[in-house]
């Protein structure tokens, strides 16, 4: 059923592998290179019409700078990491008891609810562009961080909260019994019994939620406008100005922006592959 | 109740304008608030925007000026929303039809008494364009002229000269091409260049006044006229003037071509000579001359006009009147535009920047624009027609052939879309 290991396999098929996969990896890089590359080019690159070619003068300290002390970069950096905490706090708080409540209790109507989490995440969201903009407009929420929140929040905590009752589930229920037999309240229970042991979970959630949401870029230009409250997914574009668009900016903005989620990824990458594969085995 | 307040803010009103026109030279008292919501959102624009916010505040000592700065893409779909809805004194807009929505709907205020002032006669260069039913509904602020902008030292090479006809400017084409490079540069991928080469095609083929009532809706698509606009335009496709594939380029990727030399010219807004600047082209390299002429009709021009506005429910109309007088007075349209925007004054008294393609553009705009000034494809059709008109433009640079088809297909989006 699996592929046979690399090493098992005759030395010409090693040799074209060895030699296939950096150039593999190199094209799969390309675009990526492309925009690291285009971040340190001056302007006049483009006009030139050199957009693979060596740079024609490195402007690294320039492009960065720029996008640093004279955008609002900063601001919507800020906004981002404004947006994104609190989201996924939020939502981390709200599933974990919900996840507790539907994994430990047993009440009529349990499986009712359980599935209609689920099933929020099979609604496309995009269907949902409308009727949320509307919704964040009459609510006196559009284009603020806190309506940003509030949404991203309602969202994720479908998946959540399906990902916490699995893991809560699998929890050994003697543990829960026994503390109850000592007369521990519920909600003690919770905090000292059931929390703890969710630690892995909660780490594995928080860092999956901080690059879904960081990352977020259609809800971003649906529900906010402008400096006061978009994160920096949608503000790369304010670098364009009415007439042209400033690619060598756009790229030291898109390379700036992507840097906290590749750092949360490696710093955190044990938790971060556990999370995508937790609850996939039993 | 409501219709109370109202009546009672129209008299006031009233009176006020009554109180302004007394004033009419300028040195009204002043008082109160002035809101202002301005779009001019880019860095420099917005400098420009906070530093008359400024100044009218200081000449002014008993108004106090609130400038509020949108986003400018936002805007866009803001402004409604905004002059219905407790709405500030003065707005950012653009000219002609696109103003039309908002003075239909009666949310921008006629403002014809300050154009028949004296001091407006300077500004006749773009009254058509802020006229709507013969009143007019804004002042402008700031325009770019369009043209043909072209690699003078090819030219020279070549021994051409700047084509003031069709013929001529065919000719040139023929040489260009022969020498292996084409004629012009276009990237036609987000449309609206492809809408630049049709405006000037149908107004030097039918003039200014019949592109004005086909975008008002009023001429078919299909109309004689209008294919002989395509016949003239499908001889320079049929001689492979334009770069191949242009449906791939934005604008700014149609550049490296002319950069490089590759084409020879490119019809476009003054807003590209910063960018072939700075690719290393210098002003001997780089040339500018008015589309050449068809049929014999006064020239119309594209020059895309930045408007100010008083919606309607303006509360302090008096200051926002005094402000559209400063504005568009002469100092201040040689100071903002000579200086941080780097485009042309409004006002015909006003002095240009020393810069060779904004001295050109003012005096082609000035003197040799008989026909009327247009505001651009996109601007001057409705929003829908200009959207499905686009798309069938570039589709005819590609593929001519089709042109039966698109037109056919326009005409059916012109009969739904002004009915």
């Amino acid at each position: 059923m699996f592929p046979t290991p690399i090493e098992r396999k005759s030395r010409s098929y090693q040799m074209a592998y060895q030699g296939l996969l950096p150039m593999v990896l190199i094209m799969w890089l390309l675009p990526l290179i492309a925009v690291a590359v285009f971040s340190i080019r001056p302007d006049a690159d483009f006009t030139n019409g050199n957009y693979w070619g060596i740079p024609s003068s490195f402007n690294f300290f320039e492009n960065y700078g720029k996008v640093f002390f004279e955008s609002d970069m900063p601001r919507y950096l800020l906004n981002s990491v404004l947006i994104t905490v609190p989201t996924v706090l939020g939502t981390i708080a709200l599933s974990a008891m919900t996840g507790f409540a539907l994994g430990i209790y047993k009440f009529k109507g349990n499986l009712l609810i359980f599935f209609m989490f689920i099933a929020g995440n099979f609604v496309p969201f995009q269907i949902l562009m409308v009727p949320v903009r509307d919704l964040t407009v009459n609510m006196n929420l559009y284009d603020t961080k806190t309506g940003l929140i509030l949404f991203h929040i309602a969202f994720q905590t479908g998946f959540c909260t399906l990902f916490m009752r699995n893991f809560i589930r699998a929890l050994p229920f003697p543990l829960i019994e026994a503390a109850r037999v000592e007369g521990v309240r519920e909600w003690q229970i919770f905090l000292y019994v059931v929390l703890p042991l969710m630690k892995p979970a909660l780490a594995a959630l928080a860092v999956l939620i901080f690059t879904f949401i960081w990352n977020d870029y259609f809800w971003a230009v649906v529900l906010t406008q402008g400096p006061d409250a978009q994160p920096v997914t949608a503000g790369i574009t304010a670098f364009n100005s009415q007439y042209r668009a400033a690619y060598h900016l756009m790229s030291a903005g898109s390379i700036v922006a992507a840097l906290p989620p590749v750092l949360m990824f490696f710093l955190m990458q044990k938790h971060f592959i556990a999370g995508l594969t937790l609850g996939a085995v039993k | 109740m409501r219709s109370i307040i109202k009546a009672s803010v129209a008299t006031l009103t009233a009176t006020t304008i009554l109180a302004g026109a007394a004033f009419a030279d300028g040195h009204a008292k002043l008082s109160g608030e002035l809101n202002i919501t301005s779009d001019m959102s880019n860095p420099a624009p917005r400098a420009v925007m906070e530093r008359l916010a400024a100044q009218f505040d200081e000449k002014h000592p008993n108004l106090t000026v609130n400038l509020t700065v949108v986003d400018r893409e936002a805007w866009k779909t803001q402004i409604r929303n905004s002059l219905s809805a407790n709405a500030p004194d003065v707005v950012n807009w653009y000219a002609a039809n696109r103003m039309g929505p908002y003075v239909s709907a009666g949310l921008f205020e006629d403002i014809s008494d300050v154009w028949a002032e004296p001091a407006f006669e300077a500004l006749a260069s773009t009254k058509g364009a802020m006229t709507i039913d013969g009143k007019q509904w804004g002042v402008p602020y700031t325009y770019y002229q369009w043209g043909i902008y072209y690699r003078e030292d090819i030219f020279k090479e070549l021994g051409l000269s700047e084509p003031a006809t069709f013929d001529e400017e065919m000719a040139n084409c023929a040489k260009i091409v022969e020498s292996g490079r084409k004629c012009y540069t276009i990237g036609s991928k987000f449309l609206w260049t492809a809408g630049g080469w049709f405006d000037y095609m149908n107004m030097r083929t039918n003039g200014f006044d019949f592109h004005m009532e086909l975008a008002q809706g009023s001429v078919e698509w299909t109309d004689e006229r209008v294919r002989e606009t395509f016949s003239n335009w499908r001889k320079l496709i049929d001689m492979g003037a334009f770069v191949d594939d242009h449906q791939n380029y934005s604008w700014q990727e149609a550049l490296p071509f002319m950069v490089k030399g590759e084409a020879t010219a490119y019809l476009m807004g003054n807003f590209a000579v910063a960018p072939l600047r700075e690719a290393g082209l210098t002003d001997d390299q780089l040339g500018f001359y008015q589309f050449p002429l068809i049929a014999d009709v006064p020239q119309g021009e594209d020059a895309p006009t930045d408007t100010f506005h008083i919606p309607s429910g303006a509360m302090n109309k008096d200051a926002a009147r005094e402000f559209l007088r400063f504005v568009t007075s002469e100092a201040v349209q040689s100071d903002i535009n000579g200086n941080e925007l780097g485009q042309l004054p409004v006002n015909s008294a006003s002095s240009v920047a020393d810069d060779k393609f904004i001295t050109k553009g003012f005096d082609m705009l000035s003197n040799n624009a008989k026909g009327g000034v247009a505001q651009f494809f996109d601007r001057d059709f409705p929003a829908e027609m200009a959207s499905a008109g686009m798309e069938g433009l570039q589709e005819f640079m590609v593929f001519p052939d089709n042109l039966d088809d698109i037109l056919a297909r326009l005409e059916e989006t012109r009969a739904r879309v002004y009915k």
